[in-house]
Parts: structure tokens; C-alpha cells; sequence
């Protein structure tokens, strides 16, 4: 540890570039979490132009036009995005797993793993407030016809996957890229298990959904029972908590570290 | 407080250590990216427990809204406070909660009820719980006991919430005449606007027997929201300490 802190002084970053610098190791922070915002305004306008005149009857060709083609298009890039950035996670992972890192680069790796969480809660905020308010508001007027809805296309086609890749992806690089919290010699972390559980349960939450819906009622009373089981998303995605207490506690040591090797720079030589 | 000499210069020394990574933005970031996910898990426990009655103002009655809603609405705050107080001893997490599902619930509604759907806002504002988290907040900060804060903060929060959101709803309480029929104008709004279930969506309001207790309704629907507001103090405490702080570096060997 000691050598790897005298290595960080000879490979300082540029000004402005460094580990904790805004356009350093946080800004995937910032920009991916402006992203997440871009991508939601963007579908909102779209749903808002279309949905009342193209999104009524799902038999119509201006359906399939305007929302059939939105839903291959969601799955097939939500689908082919996430295997590339997961399949380039554990391939460039494996390589870098077994390097030592400086401590520099360590607490640029936290840095870019926080912005990866904050992705995650802005993902999980749009997936689980912004669209089921729209979704409820578009079934207290136009009820639904079928489970493609131009309110459940953007949520269940897009956004419930989209929480699935973020917590996995988050999890692979916190596995690969900081081993000394999340390596594989470690076993699973419970707090990824509770947060990557709230996207996939409420994903398949969804299936429940849309099979009650078809057996019991047809209208939406938004606090009925059978939506319940909902709440679990946002319960179980207490686990992000973990995260940043897990990686906080890696940053004390990391500063221990430091501290001690510039307390006794005969070790650091 | 330092209770010793020791103590206060233990803390000292710790308020003028020099960090060489540690710096404001590690707080900055985390209390601003913490808060969409906070917010979410407010708003959908609110959402899925006590929808309706947020979403309109002729739902807002007296004997399930103030019953149901504080209950829906503790539940995360309650997390919060305690995972706030547990790190950094801050009796903020009820309002922090309050002030991310004000922001959310408010995007929502505006864009997603008023402007999506043209719901004028003056039917479908969301209750408000900050006032009332205040108060909870401050229950903690006084006694300094997540039990205490149960007992008094789930009775501070009820009430709290109905005399924060009866200052809103009033307006919409005054009697009109509904093809001659004495109703109030809240009600006016909810069969003037449709909805997709209705008429069996109005049904729904106060459909017991609570109106045999003449004024009396709101005041035992309130105790008894607070009762549930306990319930649902402790329903978030449980998330809090199994959900968000007991994984905390702990791992399954096997999976």
C-alpha cells in the first residue's frame, strides 16, 4: 500500500481532471445522471404527442406505427445496450481485476461507482414515481386495451429493464474495479442482493399486474390490493444505502493508507 | 458533547483532520443523487397504499384519508430518520423525505395529471407531510428515542398532516348546490371531471358508518390514523436497520 502511494505522486492527473474533480472521476456522476433526465424528458414529450392520438386502440396503424415500433426499439437497444456495457464490464474486469491500483485511481473508480449509483436513483425514481403517476392518470381516463398502453411502453419496455442494467452493471464494476469491497473472493454483497432484487421484482411485479388486471378488475383504484406487492421495489431499494456506507468506509482506508505511507516514507521507498 | 477533557480533544483533532480525498463533494453528492430514490420509495408506498386519497380532492374525506395516509406516508421518513441519526446524529430524515416527495409528487401531478391529461391542479394536488415531518424530526432531536418518537411523532404526524393539508382543502369544503342537492364544491369537481370508474369510484368515499359520529368523525379518525401511523413508524424503522444498514459488508458465501 505504502509503494502504491508514493506511485500516485508521479502520475498526478491534470488540473481539474483529478480523481475527485467534478470533471474527473465525478462526472459520470454528472453527466450520465443528466442523461437519465434527457432520456425521460425526451419519452415524456414523445408519450404526450402521441398518446391521445395514436395511442387509443392498439389495433390501429397508427399503433403500430407510433408505439409498436417504440417497443422493438426499446428492447432491442435496452437489450443490446446492456449486454455490450455488462459483456465490456466483465471482459475489461477480468483484465484489470488482478492489478494493483494507485490509490488515486482507486478513489476514482469510488468516485465513478457513486455516479453509477446516482445514475441507478434517478433511474428508479423515473421508473417508479414519475411514470406510475402518468400510468395512473392515463387509466383513470382511458382505462387500457391491452398491456401495451403508451403509458406501461416507456415504464415496462424500457425503464424496469433499464433499473435491471443499472444495478447489475453497477454491481459487475464495483466487482472488477474494487475488488477490496466487492471482489469475487468476497461472496455476494447483501446490499446489491436487496437493490438489484427491487428491479427485478418489480419487473416481474408487472406480469402479476397485468394478470390480475385481466382476471379481476378493469378500471385502476391505484391502492388496490393487488398493486401491494409494488412497494417492495421501493423497499428492498433500501440496499443503495450499503453502497455508499461500503465504498465511504474503502475511502477512510484509502486516506489511512495514504496517511501512513507519507508518516513513514522509508516503507514508501 | 464531549463529557471529558479526552473527548473534546479526540474531537478536535477530528474536526482539523486534513483529508487528501475527503472533501465536500462526497456530501454534496450523496444527499443530492440519495434523494430521487428516497423520494421514489416515498412516493410509490403512498402511491399504492393511499393513491386515491392523494389524488383528488373529493377523496380527501374524513374518514379514510387522514386514516390511511399518514400510516402510507411514515413509513419511509421513518427510514430515513433513522438511518440519518444513526450516521451523522442529524434528526433530518423525516423532512428530507418530506421535501424529495413534495418535489416528486408536485413533478407528477403537473406534468403528468395537469398537463398530460388536463386534470386542473386544483383537483389533484398532493398532500403535503413536511410541516408534519418537522414536527417528527423534532420529537427526535428532543428525546433522543426512536421509541418515544413513535408514540408522540406518530400522533405529531397525523395530526400534523391534517392541519397542514386542511389549510389547502377548506376552500374545497364549502357547501354548494348540486342539482338540488346540497354537496360540497370537492365534490362537484369529482363528478364534474370523469373517471374511468366512476360511478363505483365514488362509492368509495366514506361509505361506512363513520357519519353516526357526527363531528366527531375526523377526531376519532385521526387518533386512530395515529395509531396506524405508530405502526407504520416501526413498519420503516424494520426497513431502515434490515434493508439499509444490517447488509452493510455483509456477504453470502454462497449464491
Amino acid at each position: 500500500m505504502a509503494t502504491r502511494a508514493a506511485f500516485d505522486e508521479r502520475t498526478a492527473p491534470k488540473a481539474g481532471y483529478g480523481p475527485i474533480d467534478w470533471m474527473g472521476g465525478w462526472k459520470t456522476c454528472v453527466w450520465g445522471s443528466l442523461a437519465v433526465v434527457v432520456v425521460a424528458a425526451v419519452h415524456w414529450l414523445y408519450i404526450s404527442r402521441y398518446a391521445w392520438t395514436a395511442g387509443i386502440d392498439s389495433s390501429s396503424p397508427e399503433f403500430t406505427k407510433y408505439f409498436r415500433s417504440l417497443v422493438w426499439t426499446q428492447l432491442i437497444v435496452a437489450g443490446a445496450g446492456t449486454g455490450l456495457w455488462w459483456g465490456w464490464l466483465v471482459r475489461t474486469g477480468r483484465q484489470v481485476l488482478t492489478k494493483e491500483v494507485t490509490a488515486n485511481e482507486e478513489v476514482r473508480r469510488i468516485a465513478v461507482f457513486w455516479g453509477l449509483i446516482s445514475m441507478t436513483s434517478f433511474t428508479l425514481y423515473v421508473m417508479a414515481s414519475f411514470w406510475p403517476n402518468q400510468d395512473g392518470s392515463w387509466h383513470q381516463t382511458a382505462i387500457r386495451d391491452t398491456a401495451l398502453t403508451p403509458t406501461h411502453i416507456p415504464m415496462f419496455y424500457w425503464w424496469f429493464p433499464l433499473g435491471i442494467t443499472m444495478t447489475v452493471g453497477t454491481y459487475l464494476y464495483g466487482r472488477y474495479r474494487l475488488p477490496k469491497v466487492y471482489g469475487p473472493d468476497k461472496g455476494f454483497p447483501w446490499s446489491f442482493f436487496f437493490l438489484i432484487a427491487a428491479s427485478v421484482t418489480e419487473m416481474m411485479q408487472v406480469a402479476f399486474n397485468e394478470w390480475a388486471h385481466s382476471l379481476w378488475i378493469l378500471e385502476e383504484i391505484f391502492a388496490a390490493p393487488f398493486h401491494w406487492p409494488f412497494v417492495t421495489y421501493g423497499w428492498l431499494a433500501s440496499g443503495i444505502f450499503a453502497l455508499w456506507a461500503e465504498t465511504i468506509i474503502r475511502l477512510l482506508g484509502i486516506e489511512k493508507e495514504v496517511a501512513d505511507a507519507a508518516a513513514s516514507p522509508a516503507r514508501a521507498a | 458533547m464531549a463529557r471529558t477533557a479526552q473527548e473534546a480533544a479526540q474531537f478536535t483533532a477530528l474536526l482539523n483532520k486534513k483529508y487528501r480525498y475527503m472533501d465536500y463533494k462526497w456530501d454534496l453528492v450523496f444527499w443530492v443523487t440519495a434523494l430521487p430514490v428516497v423520494a421514489a420509495a416515498a412516493d410509490i408506498t403512498k402511491l399504492l397504499f393511499a393513491g386515491d386519497w392523494d389524488f383528488w380532492t373529493d377523496w380527501k374525506d374524513r374518514q379514510w384519508w387522514m386514516t390511511i395516509t399518514p400510516f402510507a406516508m411514515i413509513i419511509i421518513p421513518s427510514a430515513l430518520q433513522y438511518i440519518q441519526w444513526l450516521a451523522w446524529k442529524f434528526p433530518t430524515g423525516c423532512t428530507y423525505t418530506a421535501v424529495g416527495l413534495w418535489v416528486v409528487a408536485w413533478l407528477g401531478r403537473w406534468l403528468q395529471w395537469d398537463v398530460f391529461v388536463n386534470y386542473p391542479l386544483n383537483f389533484v394536488w398532493p398532500a403535503t407531510i413536511v410541516p408534519a415531518a418537522i414536527f417528527t424530526d423534532w420529537i427526535l432531536l428532543k428525546t433522543r428515542s426512536f421509541v418515544l418518537t413513535s408514540l408522540f411523532g406518530g400522533l405529531a404526524f397525523t395530526f400534523g398532516f391534517w392541519v397542514a393539508n386542511y389549510i389547502t382543502l377548506a376552500p374545497f369544503l364549502q357547501p354548494v348546490d348540486l342539482m338540488g342537492s346540497t354537496a360540497t364544491l370537492a365534490d362537484v369537481q369529482g363528478v364534474a371531471y370523469l373517471r374511468s370508474a366512476t360511478p363505483e369510484y365514488l362509492r368509495m368515499i366514506e361509505h361506512g358508518t363513520l357519519r353516526s359520529f357526527l363531528e366527531e368523525t375526523t377526531l376519532v379518525a385521526l387518533f386512530f390514523g395515529a395509531t396506524l401511523c405508530t405502526f407504520g413508524y416501526w413498519v420503516g424503522q424494520a426497513i431502515a436497520r434490515w434493508l439499509a444498514i444490517w447488509p452493510i459488508m455483509r456477504f453470502m458465501k454462497k449464491f
